[in-house]
């Protein structure tokens, strides 16, 4: 069965997440993605969590996720040698993906101006913190604080305390996928005709044009010239997360069209006559809210959260449940769908996954394979690929290029 | 061939040129992929009934006065910022969340569920490449509108469907925005405060920002394998299972390790200091993070706090994140005094890892965003000329500069039923006297509050 991106090949020369996750979600859905690693590996081996929190290079979750259906080298970025093996591997290659400093990979001569001599076709994209010039160029950032900068950070959590960041790596993730998104629109290009391209992906600007809050109240502060502020939990009448009989759920009740409904099915059929229910949330007299919210706090601490939603769903209320990762894995839902899938590997043995975003009626995703160990497919690569003798890998090893 | 006003050759064209997208989409995750799609190259094609508002889309459904709306701002709450808070008499084409991601795309009024809407679409489908839509699944099932019905009608299409929970399984009906299924997949939870209960963590709508870009990223992986296999296809993406890979480091902990991933806040598993602390002013913070030695040290220099170097407590890493707690109140006492701006230059010279934490006024005067011009003016008539969010990524050999204004209602109808999709002017008028085809919603399904 064909595959979405069989035939492409990329060349991955990224750590961590965003990068990875761009070689990842090509490599899933077909492509033949290679990974270049240092010889100690890529940072994401060293992160973590491991299994049975034993630190291990092979066993870190981070890494795994994010390296499903590659192969993997491991090679001396900084030795010429290796050097030369990046251009080699580069000229078989559709796509090449890197995140290092602006500048580093020129200095390395495996930087777009070498890899692009001779070669209209080649699609090279580069993700950095701030892109390759502005004046933040050179400056130092993390998941948190491109967060902070580029994101909506500042509206997360309540008015009470300070702001809270968005839960794992979602900026990096999201620049990831912007990334492989930037490289299929120019590989689409080539393949009708067009040239490559060197793309820029700023991890800082693609939060900026994040479709969560961020862009929706850059455009209204635009409009307005005036931002927005963190709320305090329980500012919206009925509305939000509220505490229930085994958990929490987080439903739209209280400000939508359907909450007069809801009234009468917690037995409040009293409140939703009353007049006060016709006006802008904001301008309610507060003791009207205050005994809506009881009558529903009342409703809520009785009711189980799957029961709530299934209840508020069925009168058209939006919401959900506040989920663990153990309500998440264990869920019939999810589980029913088939998103988890299983993979095997030689240290950790099979274990669940996140498996396909897509359900592709034309061309099903194929079973995945596990991350590649530190260096599995060096030998491989090195002889079969570019020919080089057996005898060469003992000298590349002791010279450490590989 | 070359694009004088934008410098860009035949070679270098935009990406999607050529490619026209079916938009059926509502709130934020479905226009934001036709949005990515139609900013490089493609010519979507919206599809709004103008009898009825489709829900949350065009910001029409509760309309607040200017001076309503200003109190709310007041109250640090933006829901209502029309220009100069000033709904004017067609809020719906005024409203910013819709404009936010509406730049590049045509709008045709056309209601699917009427038998003339339906005929209608069917023919834009006969000329389009993709249709994208978000609706409940059972929407599209009672339009008519599915993939056997459509492949027939076009077998090249790329259809994306974009349930929130999925085409079927016990959620299948489920009507959520974001925020709820971030909470459906243990996003919500793990965003929390790590001392405090889910409710005082707040809406965000990371899954929509997710799943917009895997969106156009599906489209264009599904348009490169047509052109191999000559075949279109369905593409199922919930909303749900496109943001779960972001959490794939969590679900392996529960699969590998049995641990439920507890509530995140601003710690890191192995970073400290690592979080945001407070500057001067009235809700004024810096984010900082911390990765290594030479950093601590750099940062103990810039605050002038020698006498941490010298604590047995942050000697090394793992100490520092034994002990980030005691770390984070010295820490908090030593930013307070400083304006954040100048503290996170001072602290990147030294090369500390840190950021301002930035809301939507400050970005908007961000010297590195605008030397990159990242913001791009775009002059909408009624609206006025304002900055709008970029472009997510550039290319180096394409110049690309947003330059079509979000569509009002029904703007491009001439253009979509008597040009691209051949109605006689006699059949198009038809339409206008059904009440089908037109520019304003009838009075009554806007509702003013005031």
């Amino acid at each position: 069965m064909a595959e979405l991106l069989e035939g492409i090949r990329v060349l991955e020369l990224a750590r961590n997440v965003a990068g990875p996750f761009a070689g990842k979600v090509m490599a899933d859905y077909g492509a033949e993605v290679l990974k270049v690693e240092a010889p100690d590996g890529d940072p994401s081996r060293r992160a973590g969590p491991f299994l049975r929190d034993e630190p291990n290079a092979e066993t870190s979750a981070l890494f795994l996720h994010l390296n499903t259906n590659k192969q993997g080298i491991a090679l001396n970025l900084a030795d010429r040698e290796a050097q030369g093996i990046v251009r080699r591997l580069a000229a078989e290659a559709d796509l090449v993906i890197e995140d290092f400093r602006p500048g580093q990979l020129d200095e390395w001569g495996i930087g777009w101006d070498a890899l692009s001599e001779g070669r209209d076709d080649l699609v090279f994209a580069s993700i950095t913190p701030f892109g390759q010039d502005g004046p933040y160029r050179d400056y130092r950032a993390s998941e948190i604080t491109l967060q902070a900068m580029g994101g909506p950070l500042h509206l997360n959590g309540t008015a009470e305390r300070e702001p809270v960041k968005s839960g794992g790596n979602v900026a990096h993730y999201h620049a990831g996928l912007s990334a492989a998104y930037a490289m299929m629109l120019a590989r689409w290009r080539v393949e009708q005709g067009g040239a490559g391209d060197c793309i820029d992906v700023a991890v800082y600007e693609a939060q900026m044009g994040f479709r969560d809050r961020r862009t929706v109240y850059m455009t209204a502060t635009a409009y307005v010239g005036r931002s927005a502020k963190r709320q305090r939990p329980g500012m919206r009448m009925a509305t939000g997360v509220r505490p229930c009989a085994d958990g929490y759920v987080n439903l739209l009740a209280g400000g939508g069209r359907h909450f007069r409904g809801v009234l009468e099915m917690i037995g409040r059929g009293d409140l939703a006559a009353r007049p006060e229910l016709g006006l802008p949330l904001l301008e309610m007299p507060p003791e009207f809210v205050e005994e809506v919210e009881t009558a529903w706090l009342t409703w809520l601490l009785q009711t189980p959260k799957q029961e709530a939603v299934a209840k508020t769903q069925a009168l058209g209320v939006l919401g959900g449940a506040i989920f663990t990762t153990a309500d998440l894995v264990n869920d019939p839902h999810y589980r029913g769908r088939g998103v988890w899938e299983t993979i095997d590997h030689p240290m950790t043995g099979p274990i669940e996954y996140t498996g396909r975003q897509l359900i592709l009626s034309d061309t099903p995703k194929q079973p995945s394979c596990h991350a590649p160990l530190l260096g599995q497919h060096t030998v491989e690569v090195l002889v079969d690929r570019l020919g080089y003798a057996r005898e060469d890998l003992p000298r590349l090893r002791a010279a450490g290029v590989i | 061939m070359a694009d004088q006003a934008n410098g860009r050759d035949e070679q270098h064209r935009l990406p999607l040129e050529g490619v026209r997208v079916a938009d059926i989409t509502v709130v934020w995750a479905g226009p934001h992929v036709t949005q990515l799609l139609g900013e490089w190259g493609a010519d979507v094609v919206r599809v709004e009934p103008m009898n009825r508002i489709q829900p949350y889309s065009r910001g029409g459904e509760r309309v607040m006065s200017k001076a309503q709306a200003m109190r709310a701002a007041d109250q640090g709450v933006l829901q209502s910022a029309y220009p100069d808070f000033d709904p004017g008499e067609d809020p719906w084409n005024r409203s910013p969340s819709f404009n936010a991601h509406a730049r590049h795309k045509r709008s045709m009024t056309c209601d699917v569920m009427s038998p003339a809407g339906r005929e209608a679409f069917l023919r834009l489908i006969e000329q389009s490449d993709v249709f994208v839509e978000n609706n409940v699944p059972t929407t599209i099932e009672r339009a008519g509108l599915t993939w056997d019905v459509l492949s027939e009608v076009n077998p090249r299409l790329i259809m994306l469907r974009m349930p929130a929970y999925g085409l079927d399984g016990p959620y299948r009906g489920y009507r959520g925005f974001g925020t709820h299924v971030e909470g459906m997949i243990g996003h919500h939870y793990l965003r929390g405060y790590r001392d405090m209960t889910p409710e005082a963590t707040g809406d965000a709508f990371t899954a929509d920002a997710i799943a917009g870009v895997m969106g156009a990223l599906a489209v264009t992986m599904a348009l490169r394998h047509r052109e191999h296999s000559g075949r279109g296809q369905q593409i199922e993406m919930p909303l749900a299972e496109a943001f779960l890979p972001a959490l794939g480091e969590y679900i392996l902990d529960y699969t590998m390790n049995g641990r439920v991933a507890p509530p995140q806040g601003n710690g890191h598993a192995a970073h400290a200091p690592h979080g945001v602390y407070p500057t001067a002013g009235d809700d004024q913070w810096i984010a900082i993070d911390v990765a290594s030695d030479e950093e601590f040290e750099a940062l103990c220099r810039i605050l002038e706090a020698p006498e941490w170097t010298r604590d047995e407590r942050f000697a090394t890493g793992p100490q520092r994140w034994l002990h980030a707690d005691d770390l984070d109140a010295l820490l908090a006492e030593r930013t307070r005094p400083h304006d954040k701006m100048p503290l996170f230059h001072a602290l990147q010279d030294a090369g500390v890892t840190c950021g301002p934490v930035q809301d939507e006024l400050e970005a908007l005067a961000c010297p590195d965003l605008e030397a990159r011009e990242w913001f791009q003016p775009i002059t909408m008539e009624g609206v006025g000329t304002h900055p709008y969010p970029g472009l997510l990524f550039r290319m180096a050999n394409t110049p690309n500069r947003l330059h079509v204004p979000p569509p009002k209602l029904g703007e491009h109808n001439e253009q979509v039923y008597l040009d691209l999709l051949g109605y006689s002017h006699e059949e198009y008028q038809s339409l206008i006297e059904q009440g089908l085809v037109g520019t304003t919603y009838p009075p009554e399904v806007v509702p003013r509050t005031f």
